[in-house]
């Protein structure tokens, strides 16, 4: 039986045991080569579902809002299994409310070619579940570091190089919004008395949201790359995210989304900790 | 009226002549992509791409826009924006001058017109070029549009291999082309041949004629709550739509001085229909991804009699999570047009929790 059949036949099985409510998975989409979310909450829908490397979208970012309806079946690749970690971590799902089906992932395309994300990407199998679909995949060597070339750079050409990526930002917030790590009721660029950061488009304001959003992912971040997919202008989003994530293991020796009992790492205190920044 | 032919060469002596007197734009390669971007020089454009990332509505109702400064201890010396220069908007695809003739109801109908708009709108020359392969993306022809269609510019422009046909539609744009030679009777034909050739090579078939009629008891049918679950809510499907027009009003003020700017709004987002009571009508997020779809297919054609969707297909090429438009008008098709009246009573939007 192919992996697309043993997933199929399993969300059938579990939707109509009443194990879960919802199984969350993919199903092809209208256009060659596309794939879009699907939820499937009758066992005959389980039918039309799909995993493969058109699916790119990290589906943990959906649970802050179906997770009222019942017990979740998720399908997880490497990264979306490091999300659920994550919301584990920091109380926003229990993990009696999940049923992980993890998926070995070789990486997901787009417009045919492999995603940066992926490229560079360490865990390709789930780091929890609670059944395997399909084989695990082969563990890949390590990728070399792709911030090297921006690393070389001076901090005003650093700046530079970040400056003309944010400036193609049109705010739509698609990176926030399929972010999982993003279920804030509001978020700080929403608020409006006071106004926090500024609705335009002009460098300052656009920065402002980047970086702020950077920082916000601090050792939470795993670096599933939907940011960056989901940008319909192309903004490298992960170099902030990569940046962000390489400074937290740098510093306090931790890696988002691995260990869910362990605190997350900006919320807990080690007397090892580095702080020469307060010196 | 009656049509011109002009070689390259001719086209791009004209662009020349206009820079010099205004501002031309014409898509431009950036990344994988295109934009339209101000030109000095026919060489720097690219006119073989189908769509530009953003539409040129982006050109008469830019994203962020200063209507006026100001000075608080001054209220009365409010000074409105320099009058916009000229220009010539080159290669605007036949369904994105759809979407502006759409913006022109809104901001330039009849009755209350809007200033900004207005005043780049009457500056502006828009020179078409029909298409001739669609992409996978577009549907001009599911909603009234054509890939040669005329509606909005002022000139249109067929590349018939080397030479274009330009079809006056406008005094406008026969003033551009007025010196040029008359089209020949078999430039003509060619033109008309691609045209043909370019409608039958669009796959899309979906009719959207009985939709209206259906949507309108649709508000409570629980197929929004299933068809929404994908939607994030992002706003890229609206900031990349030719006919999404809201904005929100912001003043950004140092000291005494200020500004007062506008800058493009979504629907999608909860804020946009925040009360300042703290009530929010839209928070559930079926019920926003439910408001885009109605505007499109029901609210404008209340407002202004026609469908504000002009199947350009950027908002499916944009979408993050891979949701298609005209997939979510067949399967709306599909449910309305099965669901008895009794079937609507159930208001089940609140599927899912806001975010």
């Amino acid at each position: 039986m192919s992996r697309e059949e043993q997933l199929r036949k399993r969300a059938k099985e579990l939707l109509a045991k009443k194990e879960v409510v919802m199984v969350i998975c993919y199903r092809a989409g209208k256009r060659p080569g596309t794939a879009t979310p699907a939820f499937v909450t009758r066992p005959d829908g389980a039918d039309s579902l799909v995993f493969d490397d058109r699916c790119g979208m990290n589906l943990a970012a959906y649970l802050p809002r179906v997770k009222h309806l019942g017990r979740i079946a998720v399908v997880a690749k490497g990264c979306d299994s490091r999300s659920l970690v994550t919301l584990l971590k920091e109380k926003q799902v229990t993990r009696d409310q999940l049923l992980i089906l993890g998926v070995g992932c070789e990486g997901v395309k787009e417009k045919g070619k492999l995603s940066d994300a992926c490229a560079t990407c360490a865990y390709p199998n789930p780091v929890i579940c609670d059944e395997m679909i399909g084989e695990k995949v082969t563990e890949p060597p390590p990728a070399p570091d792709p911030l090297a070339d921006f690393e070389k750079l001076t901090p005003d050409e650093r700046w530079q190089v970040l400056a003309d990526d944010v400036s193609r930002c049109i705010r739509c917030y698609a990176c926030r919004q399929v972010c999982p790590n993003c279920y804030c009721p509001t978020c700080f660029v929403d608020t409006n008395s006071p106004q926090w950061v500024g609705k335009t488009t002009a460098e300052s304001d656009n920065m402002m949201f980047h970086l702020m959003r950077a920082m916000h992912m601090a050792g939470r971040c795993v670096e599933c790359g939907s940011c960056s997919r989901g940008c319909p202008m192309g903004i490298d989003l992960m170099r902030f995210n990569r940046k962000v994530a390489k400074i937290v293991k740098e510093r306090f020796g931790a890696t988002a989304g691995l260990v869910p009992d362990e605190p997350p790492a900006l919320a807990a205190f080690d007397p090892g900790d580095k702080q020469e920044f307060i010196q | 009226m009656k049509a011109f032919i002009l070689s390259a060469e001719e086209l791009g002596r004209l662009v020349t002549e206009w820079a010099k007197s205004g501002a031309v734009y014409a898509p431009v390669k950036v990344k994988d992509w295109s934009e339209f971007r101000r030109i000095s020089s026919l060489a720097e454009a690219d006119l073989t791409r189908v769509n530009t990332k953003l539409s040129a509505r982006s050109l008469l109702f830019p994203q962020c826009e200063t209507m006026f400064r100001f000075e608080t201890s001054h209220p009365d010396k409010a000074q409105l924006a320099a009058e916009p220069v000229p220009q010539v908007i080159l290669g605007v695809r036949p369904c994105d001058a759809a979407g502006i003739a759409v913006l022109d109801k809104f901001f330039a109908g009849q009755g209350e017109t809007d200033t900004f708009y207005r005043r780049r709108r009457d500056k502006t020359i828009l020179v078409g070029l029909a298409c001739q392969v669609p992409d996978d993306t577009c549907f001009c022809t599911a909603v009234g549009g054509s890939p040669a269609g005329t509606r909005g510019l002022d000139l249109l422009l067929t590349d018939i291999g080397g030479h274009y046909v330009a079809e006056p539609l406008t005094e406008r744009g026969e003033a551009a082309v007025k010196d040029m030679n008359e089209a020949a009777a078999a430039d003509l034909a060619k033109k008309d041949e691609l045209a043909s050739k370019a409608t039958a090579a669009m796959a899309e078939r979906i009719d959207t004629r009985k939709l209206k009629e259906l949507l309108d008891t649709a508000d409570t049918n629980p197929v929004w709550g299933e068809l929404s679950l994908p939607c994030v809510n992002c706003g890229a499907c609206t900031f990349v739509c030719p006919t999404c027009h809201c904005f929100d009003i912001t003043d950004e003020t140092r000291k005494d001085k200020g500004a007062r700017i506008r800058v493009w709004d979504t629907c999608q987002s909860c804020m946009y229909s925040q009360h300042a009571s703290g009530h929010n009508p839209r928070l559930a997020p079926a019920a926003r991804f439910r408001n885009r779809t109605m505007d499109k297919f029901r609210y404008t054609v209340d407002q202004v009699g026609e469908v504000s969707c002009v199947g350009c297909g950027r908002c499916i090429r944009e979408c993050p999570a891979g949701i298609d438009i005209r997939e979510t008008v067949e399967r709306l098709m599909l449910a309305l047009g099965e669901q008895s009246a009794d079937a609507m009573q159930t208001a089940d939007c609140k599927m899912q929790k806001a975010k």
